[in-house]
């Protein structure tokens, strides 16, 4: 009769399961699960392996730091992953001259397009009756003065079509004058805008977006273009679209357009030799090559660039972390996602954002020898217990995974984590193949973060794992699939009229973005983990598929912590029905849900190594 | 700089003897009808009982018993009517409009805008007190919680009343604004700590619990 605990240290968490092992029959005791401290395969991993057994102890009745009741300790012989995700912005839109307005102010004041010269509105009263001009307003005047001095321009015969102002007066202004115009606000540098020069300002009413401002033949029309101009203005125009407001200026030199920055090409090394793609291609292009060149040897970066950089940290961290030479490290996967950036446009005159394309990249690289044995030794020294290295993660993982009722091989599963997605394959007779990919949760983190702006790594691992709801009044919330709910005790002043997250517990919590809805929310999370975890599931069952043909797999059991989420599961059950693939969370030992694969595996396979 | 009792009193009974002789003349009932010249800007006149409203496009302003008529400035020396009209520019930007009511039965400023709360069509309230202090609040909460509270007086200046006014219109609208950045001075409490209080106990001494809120027509000039 012997106590083994079965340890998997993973890239977030370190996971246990305490068995009592009595020849051929093992009784499981308890499981334990707690962070990992530091990176995956070092000596820092002891204080979490400490408190996740710990747990398991104090559940099965020790005491918590009671490690000689434990007979063996199995770890996981971790395949030895790292990977780091980078964030390339690929385009950037830049305005010379100041010829477009293209922001959103919230309340844009009146209805409808005005075309006309732009002038000041100090040398409004020198305005001739019958110009059709547009005063361009500076925050210095208050709005009742604006107004005023608009309406007896207007008085005198003087065609005011339209205006553009500073602060937030819009509607303030248009609501004092006789007669409805459009006016654009918020326009921060205002001293900017380009005087004396032919302008359209469009307003469109509210729910609308322009029409006319985003048709370059409307520009074309409105500005007498001739078909060379009318191609250089489809810039501005694309630019425009989706917006409420917007002013076109004609100025002789002005032009909006589109640059690429050089993010640098990846090099990827495969059987066949050295291929290369360039960043700025985007994904789809970076994918195809990566799968050209399957199987992938090592993947370098162009030097001095972005890309080049993340490759070189990749390797130097991992490099740090085994003591291999840096020129002995692979990485040998990678994955790309496409994403838009809000960024900034260069040279707008209102604080414009463009939806600028970018790509998120992970990659992993493998090792032949990750230091679990020094790791072993380590723990058998601190803890007073024997500790063997037992089998590979993936292969124990599916040990495990079989333990869920109704599963028997052939069977694949799908373990994804934090940082990498792995696959693997058991034949009837027992035999395995296995990946491991790049692209996991971390990405789906990074992705949430850059496409919302946000740079708080925690808020986007939240937006990841909580359903989103709005609070409507001080009872209820909406939840995001439309449903309502009401709570007996007033909600939190804070979340009223707000985006929040529903944690467990009915928590709520508030997120402080500016300008964001629970559709735009929800549907940069999920297009986030169906990039990653789709996109992964189909790649990672191509390479451990007999034949790489995925329809010869029949069943899918999804393990790992991001299995946990609330509809990774489901949008993966669904990608693979299509297949014809039974596809779920895997239930381990019927009671542990998706987690605890590996450690179960571990205590599992001491068993059959005895026999 | 150690703060002693007796300076301390000293400057107390200073501020509380110039205020006695500045205050004396418009404290007294003749100053309700003195108002409109003393406040310029803005006139005020009573309709009559505040009722319930039912218009979903208002938000209620509360002001203090003695707002825009004994007290003519925010505890900085802002006008009241420019408040007003700055509150009533951020609402009207987002196409809502304020409803302007005088509490009399308190001049705590969470319990006059609880107040403005509950009469107002949107569920929406607004409470300013005559040195400043504001506050946004909302029907169906507890009085002394709130959505937005501007407990600085010293600080508030006219752009964030305007900010105040166009928040309560996004509240109403069932928006999710971002809260109104405030400045923040450390100095502000040791130095205006006293005054507010006096100003406090001023203005407290126009309070009658027996007197129902009262709808203010308001129009600026």
């Amino acid at each position: 009769m012997a106590i083994t605990a079965g340890i998997d240290i993973g890239n977030a968490t370190t996971e246990t399961a305490l068995a009592r092992v009595e020849g051929r029959n093992v009784t499981f005791l308890a499981t334990g699960i707690s962070a990992t401290t530091g990176i995956k395969g070092t000596l820092q991993n002891i204080a979490g392996l400490r408190s996740s057994l710990g747990m398991a102890l104090e559940r099965a009745g020790y005491k918590r730091d009671d490690f000689s009741a434990v007979d063996i300790i199995r770890l996981n012989r971790a395949a030895p992953v790292i990977g780091d995700v980078a964030m390339e912005t690929v385009t950037e839109t830049i305005v010379t001259e100041s010829t477009m307005i293209g922001h959103n102010p919230a309340t844009p004041g009146g209805i409808g397009v005005g075309l006309g010269v732009s002038v000041a509105f100090e040398d409004l009263s020198s305005a001739r009756e019958g110009d059709s001009v547009i005063p361009v307003i500076a925050a210095k005047h208050d709005y009742e003065a604006a107004a005023a001095g608009i309406s007896s321009a207007m008085a005198r015969g003087v065609n005011i079509t339209a205006a553009i102002c500073q602060s937030d007066d819009g509607v303030l202004i248009v609501n004092r004058l006789p007669k409805v115009i459009p006016v654009v606000d918020e326009v921060g540098a205002i001293d900017r805008v380009p005087l004396g020069m032919r302008c359209c300002v469009e307003v469109a009413p509210p729910g609308r977006v322009v029409s006319l401002l985003s048709n370059p033949y409307d520009i074309a029309s409105l500005f007498e273009l001739s078909p060379e101009e009318t191609r250089q203005i489809v810039p501005v125009a694309r630019a425009l679209v989706g917006n409420r407001s917007a002013v076109v200026i004609r100025t002789p030199l002005g032009e909006v357009r589109e640059r690429r920055i050089p993010a640098g090409e990846l090099y990827i090394l495969g059987p066949q030799g050295k291929r290369t793609v360039n960043v700025e291609d985007g994904a789809e292009a970076i994918q195809n090559t990566v799968i050209a060149c399957y199987p992938v040897e090592n993947i370098f970066g162009q030097p001095g660039t972005n890309v080049g950089g993340m490759m070189e940290r990749v390797r130097r961290t991992m490099s740090d972390m085994t003591d291999i030479p840096i020129g002995d490290i692979y990485i040998q996967d990678l994955l790309a996602v496409d994403t838009l950036v809000p960024q900034k446009v260069t040279g707008g005159v209102a604080g414009e954002f463009s939806l600028e394309s970018g790509v998120a990249l992970a990659v992993m690289v493998k090792t032949e020898e990750l230091p679990m044995q020094r790791l072993a030794v380590a723990v058998s020294r601190e803890l007073g217990v024997k500790v063997e290295v037992g089998g590979i993660e993936a292969d124990m993982a599916i040990r495990g995974a079989l333990t869920t009722p109704g599963t028997k091989p052939p069977v694949a599963i799908l373990d994804l984590g934090a940082g990498s997605s792995d696959a693997s394959f058991m034949k009837t007779d027992g035999a395995v193949t296995l990946t491991h990919l790049a692209g996991a949760g971390n990405l789906v983190n990074t992705i949430i973060a850059s496409e919302l702006g946000i740079e708080d790594m925690d808020l986007a691992e939240a937006i990841k794992r909580y359903p989103l709801c709005k609070a409507e009044s001080a009872y209820h919330i909406r939840q995001e699939d439309g449903t309502v709910r009401f709570f007996d005790e007033p909600l939190d002043p804070g979340v009223y009229g707000r985006v929040s997250l529903l944690h467990e517990n009915d928590m709520l919590q508030p997120l402080m973005l500016p300008n964001i809805s629970v559709e735009k929310v929800r549907s940069t999370r999920r297009k986030a983990k169906q990039e990653v975890f789709v996109k992964n599931a189909v790649r990672a069952l191509e390479q451990v598929a007999p034949g790489s043909n995925i329809r010869l797999v029949d069943y899918v059991i999804l393990v790992g912590g991001s299995a946990k989420d609330f509809e990774i599961a489901a949008m993966i059950t669904d990608a693979l029905s299509r297949y014809g693939i039974v596809a779920g969370r895997g239930n381990i030992r019927s009671t542990e849900g998706p987690r605890n694969a590996v450690a179960t595996g571990l205590v599992l396979s001491s068993v059959e190594g005895r026999k | 700089m150690q703060i002693n009792p007796e300076l301390l009193e000293k400057i107390v009974t200073e501020v509380l003897a110039e205020i006695e002789a500045s205050g004396a003349a418009p404290a007294s009932a003749a100053a309700v009808t003195a108002a409109p010249e003393a406040v310029a800007g803005v006139s005020l006149q009573e309709k009559g009982p505040a009722s319930r409203g039912t218009d979903p496009k208002e938000v209620v302003l509360a002001i203090s018993p003695a707002f825009a008529t004994t007290f003519k400035t925010t505890i900085v020396g802002i006008p009241l009517s420019a408040v007003l009209r700055q509150v009533f520019a951020g609402t009207e930007e987002e196409g809502l409009h304020v409803r302007v009511i005088r509490v009399y039965h308190t001049s705590d400023v969470a319990f006059m805008a609880h107040q403005a709360a509950r009469l107002s069509g949107s569920g929406i309230g607004i409470g300013i007190l005559s040195r400043g202090t504001s506050i946004i609040h909302q029907r169906n909460l507890a009085p002394l919680s709130n959505l937005e509270l501007f407990p600085q007086s010293p600080v508030i200046d006219l752009p964030t009343f305007r900010a105040i006014g166009k928040n309560a219109a996004k509240y109403a609208k069932g928006e999710s604004p971002t809260p109104v950045p405030t400045n923040n001075d450390p100095m502000a409490r040791p130095r205006y700590q006293g005054l507010a209080a006096l100003l406090h106990n001023k203005e407290a001494s126009f309070q009658d619990p027996s007197k129902a809120p009262v709808e203010l027509a308001v129009s600026f000039e």
